[in-house]
This record gives C-alpha cells, structure tokens and sequence, in this order.
C-alpha cells in the first residue's frame, strides 16, 4: 500500500524554492561596486516584497519608500491563498528546509516533534513586540526579519569565510605548485575573481559572531524542523496572521485516513493536517509533504471559501 | 460568488472551523507592554532627540537624524557587503543596545570613497538616502583633526604630508603650514605642519585610514559637523557669512 513517490506538487516546490534562493544568492553577489558607481540588478528586490520591513517602517517614519509597496502582493496572495510565502519563497525557509534531514527525534518522538506546541505562538509575541515598538520609535524588525537575517549572515560571515578559503587554497597551489598544477588553477583563480570572489578580502567587526549566531539558528533545527519558522519569524507570524483564513484547504477524507500520522511527522510547520477542525491554517506553509507522503491518498487541498459550504456539500 | 465573497470578508477574523488563533489577550499585552518599554527606553537614550552625540557613530553620508535613522534601518548589511573599502561596519554598541548591527563607519577598515555612493543605492529602507553622486559629495559624515601629540612634523619633527595628498577634496581640507622646529638634537628643522579646513572637509576619513601612524591615526574623523544632526555642528566660516 506504501508508496514511494513523491507527488509533483512537492517537486514544484522544490523547483519554486530553488529558483528563488538562487535569485536571492545572485542578487546578493550582485551588491558589490562596479566602476559605473551602480549596481547591476535589482539588489533589494526580496526586501521590497518584505511585508515587515514596509509596515515597520511605516508604524514607526509614517512614509515608506515607494518600492516597499510591493509587498503589499505578498499580503494580498496571502490572504486569499494562505501563508504560502514561507514554503515556496522565502530563501531563508529554504535554507532551513535544506537542513531539515538533521532532525534528532526517533520513534514516537517523531509525532511530538511533527505536531504543534503553544510555544509556536512565541512569533505572533516577537511580532506584535517588534511592532509596538516599531511604532514608539525604534525599529527592531531588522534583527529579526528572515531576508536581513540571511542576508547579513551571507554577507558578514559566510561570504568572507568562502572567499578567505578560496583565495588561501588558490594560493597555495601557485606558491607549493604540486605537480605543476598552478598552470590549471591560476586561470580558474583570476576566473573565479572576476566573477564571484571579492577583488580584495572583506573584513568585518565581529564577523565570528556572526556566522555563530547564523550557525546556531541553523542547528536549531536538530530538535524541530524549520525551528525558525515554527517560534521565531516575526514574518511568519505576519503572514500567518493574513492567511488564518485562507480560500485555500485541506481537505482528509475520514474513511481513507488510516491514522499512521505520516502527515504528521513530514510537517514542516506543525500544523496538524489532520482534517477539519484540527488542521492550522496559520502555521501551514502549503508545502504539500502530507499530501504526498499519504500512504492512502486520504488528504487533498481544494478550494473553498470559509464561512461558506464545501463545493463538494453545496453539490450533494 | 459575489456574496461568498462577502461572506469570506466578513467572517475573516471569526473562528472558521479550525483551531484559530487563541493569543490570549494577556499575553498579547504584555507582548504590547514590552514592545511599549523598548520604544519608550529608545526616547530615553541620551543619543535620540538631539541630547548627545558619540563621537565614534559615524553613519554613511546621508543617513536620517539618529531617531529616523533608527526607525527605518532593517540591518540587513546590504551597505556593508556594497562597500568597495570594506569602511561600513556593523555597530555593536556605538548607537546603544537599540542600534545594534546598524551601520557605522570604522576609519581604520576604510573610508569614504569620495566618488561612490553605492550604499545609499542599496539600503531598502532608505535609512540611507538616495541622493546622487553630486549631493553626496557635499554631505558631510564627519569632521577630521589633527592629533599633534602623534602626527609626525607636530611630534616627531619629521616631513609628512599624506593627509594632504590623500584628500579627494578639488580643494583640499588639508592644508600644510611651513614652520621651523627644533628637533631631539638642537637642529632647527624645516617642517609642514598639517591643518584641517573645517569649511571644506566632509569628513570621508581617506586621511585617518592613510595616515602612516597606523594603530591610532594621528588625524582622526569624529562625528561633529555631521550633515544630519545640526546641533552637531558648529560655525565654520561659511555660515558665519551666509
């Protein structure tokens, strides 16, 4: 009955979360000088669709700079579909989902670590404390938002710790020169510099601290997956907000359902998909690992407006 | 379809079937109370409001007032990492515990460059203003002087003039005084004494970075005369007569 295929759908979001990581990490190599004094793309582009950075900055200077305006598609896709932002876009998710597999439950623990916990309320608390005090004056949503977050992780810590390892080895090969190598890496080295390593070392104050801090908030995920996402992002929260109420559902046919809690333990997000009545909008990222992951194909997201009847019941 | 619609909006934020979002209201307020504390404690700081300024919180050339400054910048280090000196820094507590990882300029990294104004390009929550390169040049982040217990023709009697030469300044903010000086062994010595023109310098700190005095710079950039924080200014020439 088992079955080993993961559906389509979780390859679609595979595809959309890579294709938008990969743009996060171009836009990023992209901010660097360039002797025309511009940069070459749209550097600020996922700042821009930040919801949290456009209302901080809003609550607290009453203006915003135009282009932050966009985000205000990601809170309108939200509070039709859902919080689908965080399971499809946003690159940090990603970067948690990546190290999604160093999860250390075993056996029933599995189903404790893939449920939900009161403590997932501990965002809506960081987002309304971030937003109060957005409003009273200082803003404190940079700490905490997902893209300044990996951005300064990435730009601190994790890209001055690539190019210090790269330019080191490249010089190592040219000054030991074992077996004549350095004529293969002194082109790949003037190569590499001129596309993706920095033309001189960056340095930054408490760069170590940095990329701890980054390295910590990563290994969180040993003990819940997308621990991030789960407790902390005050974006998650905002966007879980928005989409408490999706168009969007699930939908668990009780005679399939055969209770292995499968869909449990692949959730992402603790969000108890279940069925009606116990499945959390708020916490679900629509990334689809319970559908597919059903040994029974009891579960199905459809389309309906809450408040309103099911279409399948307006039919029967 | 209409009126489901209507439905959907109305019944948004009532309970919809699934457990909803029980935050509890204590706990929401006290979430509140504390959020409430943070903004109220930022308008205690000594550095908000025009109180006092910290010598060493230089902000990239055309950066907000402290307070707007604060409100709109996300930390996100897009500044430091378009940096082509490296000279932007993130603070640990030059602007308080509030200004913690924001922007700030550490002389000794780098400097100013004189002909960049990337950082203002970049920041997504224009902290830092977009102004183009012309604007830029005639903000001011700073104001340089000379520590003449170190700088080597005040000190040491010996000929330097890199601040001099560094300056990007068409005019020069630095300018070299010719004096006769005594040296350790009696000789009168011909020296330039290095000065700073305080109607001229925007305080880029290219000088302290340069300075051959390397662990402490014998001419060093503080944050007076700073273009965004007026009562962190004094009178030059120039606005005596204008």
């Amino acid at each position: 009955m088992a079955k080993n295929k993961t559906s389509s759908f979780v390859w679609v979001r595979r595809l959309s979360q890579s294709v938008f990581l990969l743009i996060f990490l171009y836009l990023f190599m992209l901010t660097v000088y360039h002797p025309g004094n511009e940069t070459y793309g749209p550097v600020k582009l996922f700042f821009n669709f930040d919801p949290l950075a456009m209302l901080t900055v809003l609550l607290g200077g009453h203006a915003v700079p135009g282009a932050l305006l966009l985000s205000l598609i990601t809170i309108v896709f939200t509070l039709v579909l859902g919080r689908w932002f965080c399971g499809w876009v946003c690159p940090f998710g990603t970067v948690h989902n990546m190290f999604r597999g160093i999860r250390i439950a075993k056996g029933k623990d599995k189903i404790k670590a893939g449920s939900y916990s009161a403590w997932q309320k501990g965002k809506y608390y960081i987002l309304t404390v971030v937003l109060v005090c957005a409003f009273f004056g200082a803003n404190p949503a940079g700490w905490l938002d997902p893209f300044s977050f990996l951005f300064r992780s990435l730009g601190l810590a994790v890209f001055p710790l690539v190019n210090a390892g790269f330019e080191g080895f490249f010089n190592w090969m040219y000054n030991v020169d074992p077996l004549n190598l350095s004529v293969i890496t002194e082109p790949v080295f003037m190569l590499l510099r001129r596309s993706f390593l920095s033309f001189s070392q960056p340095h930054y104050f408490w760069g170590m601290f940095f990329g701890v801090l980054f390295g910590v908030i990563i290994a969180l995920n040993m003990f819940r997956a997308r621990f991030w996402c789960r407790y902390i992002c005050p974006l998650g929260g905002l966007l879980g907000i928005c989409g408490k109420n999706p168009t969007l559902r699930i939908k668990v046919d009780p005679e399939k359902c055969n209770g292995c809690s499968l869909c449990v333990i692949e959730c992402q997000t603790g969000a108890d998909p279940m069925g009606e009545g116990k499945w959390r909008p708020s916490e679900c990222i629509f990334c689809r690992n319970c559908e597919s992951v059903c040994p029974v194909d009891a579960i199905k997201f459809e389309f309906k407006l809450p408040g309103g009847e099911s279409h399948e019941k307006q039919h029967s | 379809m209409k009126n489901s619609i209507v439905k959907w909006i109305v019944n948004f934020f009532k309970a919809s079937g699934e457990p909803g979002l029980d935050l509890g209201r204590r706990r929401l307020l006290a979430a509140g109370v504390v959020g409430l504390s943070g903004g109220l404690l930022f308008k205690a700081n000594p550095l908000s409001g025009d109180r006092s300024y910290n010598p060493e919180l230089i902000r990239p050339p055309g950066s907000l007032a402290e307070d707007e400054f604060l409100e709109r910048c996300l930390r996100c280090g897009e500044c430091m990492k378009v940096c082509p000196t490296n000279v932007i820094q993130p603070s640990m507590l030059e602007g308080g515990l509030e200004g913690l990882w924001s922007p700030v300029l550490k002389m000794d990294f780098g400097y100013c460059e004189y002909k960049c104004n990337m950082c203002m390009q970049v920041c997504p929550g224009e902290a830092i203003r977009p102004l183009n390169l012309e604007e830029k040049q005639s903000v001011r982040i700073g104001l340089a002087h000379v520590d003449k217990s170190r700088c080597l023709p005040y000190a040491y009697q010996r000929s330097c003039q890199v601040c001099y030469e560094q300056c990007p300044l068409p005019e020069k903010a630095v300018w070299m005084e010719p004096k006769v000086v005594v040296d350790g062994r009696g000789n009168q010595v011909q020296v330039k004494q290095p000065h700073v023109n305080a109607d001229l310098c925007i305080g880029c700190g290219i000088c302290e970075n340069k300075c051959p005095v390397s662990d402490q710079a014998a001419i060093l950039v503080t944050s007076v005369g700073e273009t965004r924080h007026i009562k962190n200014q004094f009178l030059t020439a120039d606005r005596y007569s204008g």
